[in-house]
């Protein structure tokens, strides 16, 4: 186990220093974040004109959920769907093949690097912005249960951006496939909009979708409410579902990495 | 003239034959840039749904803007956009050098190259979303759409300077597909009613980051909102069209090849 951290340990590390060398790309984000959020300021400053509340949200907790929205997009940021496809398309994924180290687990480890460098490049600049210059209130109303929830969250949106990657072992060009899934993801975890103004009908299958568990579950919990498909629940109980959930796409990406194995094949594999 | 039609008829040709190989990941690429474009209108449904509005513009109106907007994307992209990957792509693999070498104007050459058929996938989305648009509001008059004509052109405009910036900006910052991100955040003030933002932000995207003439200017002619005085609003897309062809050539000239 020990060893196991230590090679975890050096991949994320690895990753960090070579993404570093490439710092302006992810500082790209600290105008993309806030340019991108003074929109939302200015469309719901419109929508709210003369109303106190939208489903349930105020227009303080509106600003603030698309703050949630953006640093946990930051945080759990992952193109390991990209990556995989990449790998399988060009066939550089034989020399993963021959590697003492499942390929899913060598890139979870840099999955954490990359985004390791990101919490200081930026997650923590961004949420200063949305402090000071917005005003936003990015006060968690449970720090526990929102740290917690944003790293399952972390863990979801690598496990079904994984999933996704591994297409590619059953498609010739899985590119389409991965972008249109990932636009939908993006929809159904409540990215553009929160997922309570969706027509009841359609929370109710959100609601049994993982997508959920990746931004509006610990957006909901970071604010300190939990509502969707008129189910409320206690933050406790949403971190608790949401667990569940991870533990279920853990299970699946595994298993399904064991079946895309079984089907590759590479030179002299 | 002749000259380029005849290149363009070839690009097309051939970047059409390349999409038949692949014909599946072509039909869903274009059927992820209609989704990919209605998710905005979706999302401005789903708000007016919940009894919320833009103050002073109906489901249909605001629904408007953000067809023009998809309508321009539709016709800029496909012709000038591509450049803004193929200038990402060739010049961080070295293979710019062999637009340079080609007997045509360089940013010629580059438009040609990125030229991309799957794009045209975003004139079927702006098309039905600009009819559903029209079907809610009263028929507009001849005026309004001459003034929406000219305006439209002056929109299509802003985009392919827009891909110029962005494509100049890649010879010194290389490889970094960032830029699409920045393209998103700085146009999306391009998808709304002018009128929800400050006074003071809406003269500066009309006039000096001319975001604001994409579609809101064209969609509020159409609605018959603006007189012949928003014509005026063709200057700053004349300017901000040289301004980018010029940077573009600027930075060129700065481009030092993979030899340095």
């Amino acid at each position: 186990m020990r060893r196991l951290i230590a090679v975890i340990q050096a991949i994320g590390f690895a990753t960090y220093k070579e993404w570093a060398a490439f710092r302006s790309h992810m500082a790209a984000s600290l105008l993309v974040g806030p340019v991108l959020f003074l929109v939302q300021v200015f469309i719901w400053q419109a929508m709210y004109d003369g109303k106190e509340t939208l489903n349930g949200l105020t227009y303080s907790q509106m600003l603030a959920y698309f703050g949630v929205v953006t640093l946990i997009h930051y945080i759990s940021f992952d193109f390991a769907d990209w990556n995989l496809q990449m790998l399988v398309r060009s066939g550089k994924f034989v020399t993963f093949a021959l590697r003492p180290l499942p390929h899913w687990l060598f890139a979870f480890s840099q999955k954490l690097g990359h985004r390791s460098l990101a919490l200081w490049i930026e997650v923590l600049p961004v949420m200063a912005l949305f402090i000071f210059v917005f005003g936003v209130n990015m006060k968690p109303a449970a720090p526990g249960w929102a740290i917690l929830s944003i790293m399952l969250s972390f863990l979801m949106n690598f496990f079904i951006n994984y999933c996704v990657g591994l297409t590619a072992f059953w498609l010739v060009r899985a590119e389409g496939v991965r972008r249109v899934f990932l636009l939908l993801k993006d929809v159904s975890a409540g990215v553009f909009i929160p997922l309570s103004f969706f027509p009841d009908a359609l929370q109710k299958i959100l609601f049994f979708l993982p997508f959920q568990f990746i931004t509006y579950l610990p957006t909901r919990v970071y604010i300190g409410d939990y509502e969707l498909a008129g189910i409320h629940l206690s933050l406790g109980e949403a971190v608790g579902l949401q667990a569940a959930a991870v533990a279920v796409a853990g299970v699946v990406t595994i298993a399904l990495y064991g079946a895309a194995l079984r089907r590759f094949t590479g030179v002299g594999v | 003239m002749r000259g380029i039609v005849y290149c363009l008829a070839a690009v097309m040709r051939t970047k059409l034959a390349e999409q038949m190989a692949y014909r599946s990941h072509f039909a869903l690429s274009v059927l992820l840039l209609i989704i990919g474009d209605l998710v905005v209108p979706f999302v401005t449904l789903l708000v007016y749904q919940s009894g919320a509005s833009f103050p002073g513009w109906s489901l249909h109106e605001a629904l408007l803007v953000q067809a023009v907007f998809t309508l321009a994307k539709g016709v800029a992209f496909p012709f000038f956009f591509g450049m803004v990957g193929t200038t990402l792509s060739q010049v961080r693999e070295g293979t710019f050098d062999l637009l340079l070498l080609r007997p045509r104007p360089v940013m010629l050459m580059a438009m040609l190259t990125g030229f991309d058929p799957d794009d045209f996938g975003r004139l079927v989305s702006g098309s039905v979303l600009f009819g559903y648009a029209l079907s809610g509001l009263s028929g507009p008059s001849g005026q309004s759409w001459l003034q929406f004509t000219l305006l439209f052109v002056a929109s299509i405009a802003i985009l392919c300077a827009v891909s110029l910036f962005l494509s100049g900006m890649l010879f010194r910052w290389v490889g970094s597909s960032r830029v699409f991100d920045i393209f998103d955040a700085v146009t999306s003030f391009g998808m709304y009613p002018g009128t929800i933002f400050s006074k003071s932000l809406q003269n500066v995207l009309t006039y000096v980051l001319p975001i604001g003439l994409i579609a809101f200017v064209p969609a509020s002619a159409l609605l018959g909102r603006n007189g012949w005085e928003t014509l005026w609003a063709l200057a700053p897309a004349a300017v901000f069209l040289v301004l980018g062809a010029l940077y573009w050539n600027r930075m060129l000239r700065g481009y030092t090849s993979a030899g340095g």
